[in-house]
């Protein structure tokens, strides 16, 4: 079977801060229309990592190969390589002096150039498909945190960026506006894009993904299928999660 | 009849005092309210512009890994420099400023420096270091998320300041920097020391000749808790407009 492209390359990244080593080495390849999960309890670096993946946070050490650059590289233009990663933050960060539009046509307009009316078609089209359109005109201060999620993933994909990356998407909203935003995520799976995904929905991490990647304290203590993951764990430390994770569910 | 009218009525009449004050000396006043109002609203919009200047060149982040050393050092330089400048304008009186100024630069004989051009200055350079500090304030109060989401989008840095950053930093620190205005209003009264004719330099002048100082600083106090009365009234508004919008948030 032919592989598909590596779009995101992670070679050996060390992070430490202050003292404290967060990631100790971790290694990583993410495949063209390929989602991961990254699943672990709080502490063991999965936030870390993912912030990483486009040096919001950057690492000590290591490689982050992207279309071909290492975004570790001095001489590679960050910003640039920045614009082809969409990135979703727990708490949302829409822009809190602007209507939904704007938060949507703001980057594209300034940095891809694109026409004012080609980027407003271009949100209201993703606007819709996220089921946000008849709010364009509503100042983001005014939604929900479902509603400002689903702006949020709107607005990295007007970028038309080769990777998204999902901070803990969901952890912020109250359980009944989980799913909104979920069922936009599982959209874009189904539509080929390719997104690593930081999430403590152990549910959706199993439908949504290829493949599950469990960190404990600093490295990857195991990855594979959801399939292997969930009901096969090999490593003890998994194991021990998903007995939690289950537990704690029940209660 | 005339006679009362034009020659200063007794000691012990304060209203007619007053009369006889604006009477003879309205002209006075009204030119020292006109310069007040002009070192006033040139010091806060002057400081407003330049104090971004200094908190853009303030904010600066040294990257040692992708700066080359001269821009290290020339970033550095800046941080030292807008450091340095705001505790040194806000630590020294402006009565202290205006007299280093004006008689600093007047031995150079430039032709426009005049105790004016020396108040306006003055007032705007300390200005300039209050409400950078009032937009330091309001840019701390801004989530951090809001700038790494810019980054994450692709805008580097100075960007994500102009786009995203100051339109909620200045908008939150607006009341503040009304109340620089305000400041400036009563403030300014100390650049008479170098002779700017502002307001209390004209009460001063409509009452040396004939010794009313009471009468006539009674006067320049009426004048500026006017001016200081409406400037709050303008600043609440603008307070309340934003809360407003906070409530329709909600």
């Amino acid at each position: 079977m032919l592989m598909p492209e590596v779009i995101l390359e992670i070679k050996n990244i060390h992070k430490k801060f202050d003292d404290q080593v967060v990631l100790n080495g971790i290694n990583l390849d993410i495949h063209e229309q390929e989602v991961v999960s990254i699943i672990g309890s709080s502490g063991s670096g999965k936030t870390t990592l993912l912030r990483c993946l486009n040096l919001l946070n950057e690492p000590d050490d290591g490689h982050i190969l992207f279309l071909g650059e290492d975004l570790m590289d001095p001489k590679v233009n960050l910003d640039h390589l920045r614009m082809r990663m969409g990135m979703v933050f727990q708490s949302f960060n829409l822009f809190n002096h602007q209507t939904v539009m704007d938060n949507c046509i703001m980057a594209p307009i300034s940095l891809l150039k694109m026409k004012k009316e080609e980027a407003i078609q271009k949100a209201q089209i993703l606007l819709e498909k996220v089921g946000m359109k008849r709010f364009e005109q509503v100042p983001v201060t005014q939604l929900s945190g479902g509603q400002k999620q689903r702006v949020a993933i709107a607005r990295a994909l007007m970028m038309n960026p080769k990777i998204m990356l999902f901070d803990e998407p969901t952890s912020a909203l109250d359980p009944e506006m989980v799913g909104e935003v979920l069922s936009v995520i599982k959209d874009l799976a189904k539509e080929g894009m390719t997104m690593v995904i930081v999430t403590h929905e152990m549910d959706f991490a199993k439908e949504v993904s290829n493949r599950i990647i469990f960190m404990d304290q600093g490295v990857i203590a195991e990855s594979g299928t959801p399939n292997e993951l969930f009901k096969n764990p090999k490593e003890e430390r998994t194991k021990a999660f998903l007995k939690r994770y289950a537990h704690e569910r029940l209660i | 009849m005339m006679m009362i009218l034009t020659s200063i009525p007794p000691k012990d009449e304060f209203f007619k005092t007053i009369i006889y004050l604006l009477d003879t000396y309205g002209s006075f006043f009204i030119r020292g309210v006109l310069i007040t109002l002009l070192l006033s609203v040139v010091g806060t919009v002057g400081g407003f512009i330049l104090s971004l200047f200094l908190t853009i060149i303030r904010n600066q982040d040294i990257d040692y890994k992708r700066d080359s050393w001269f821009e290290i050092a020339i970033k550095k330089l800046g941080i030292g420099f807008t450091k340095v400048y705001i505790t040194v304008f806000r630590g020294t009186p402006m009565i202290v400023q205006a007299m280093i100024f004006y008689y600093g630069i007047a031995p150079l004989r430039l032709s426009f420096w005049n105790p004016l051009v020396a108040g306006l200055v003055v007032v705007t350079l300390n200005t300039t270091a209050y409400i950078a500090e009032v937009i330091r304030s309001g840019i701390n109060g801004i989530d951090k998320g809001q700038m790494e989401a810019a980054r994450s989008l692709g805008f580097s840095k100075r960007q994500s300041m102009f786009k995203v950053i100051f339109p909620q930093a200045i908008k939150n620190s607006l009341p503040a920097i009304g109340n620089e205005f305000i400041v400036n209003l009563k403030d300014t009264a100390v650049l008479s020391v170098i002779g700017v004719f502002d307001l209390f330099k004209a009460t001063q002048s409509a009452t040396s000749s004939n010794y009313r100082p009471v009468e006539g600083f009674f006067i320049a106090a009426v004048i500026y808790l006017i001016l200081t009365f409406i400037t709050s009234k303008l600043v609440d508004h603008l307070e309340h407009k934003k809360v407003k919008v906070v409530n329709v948030n909600a």
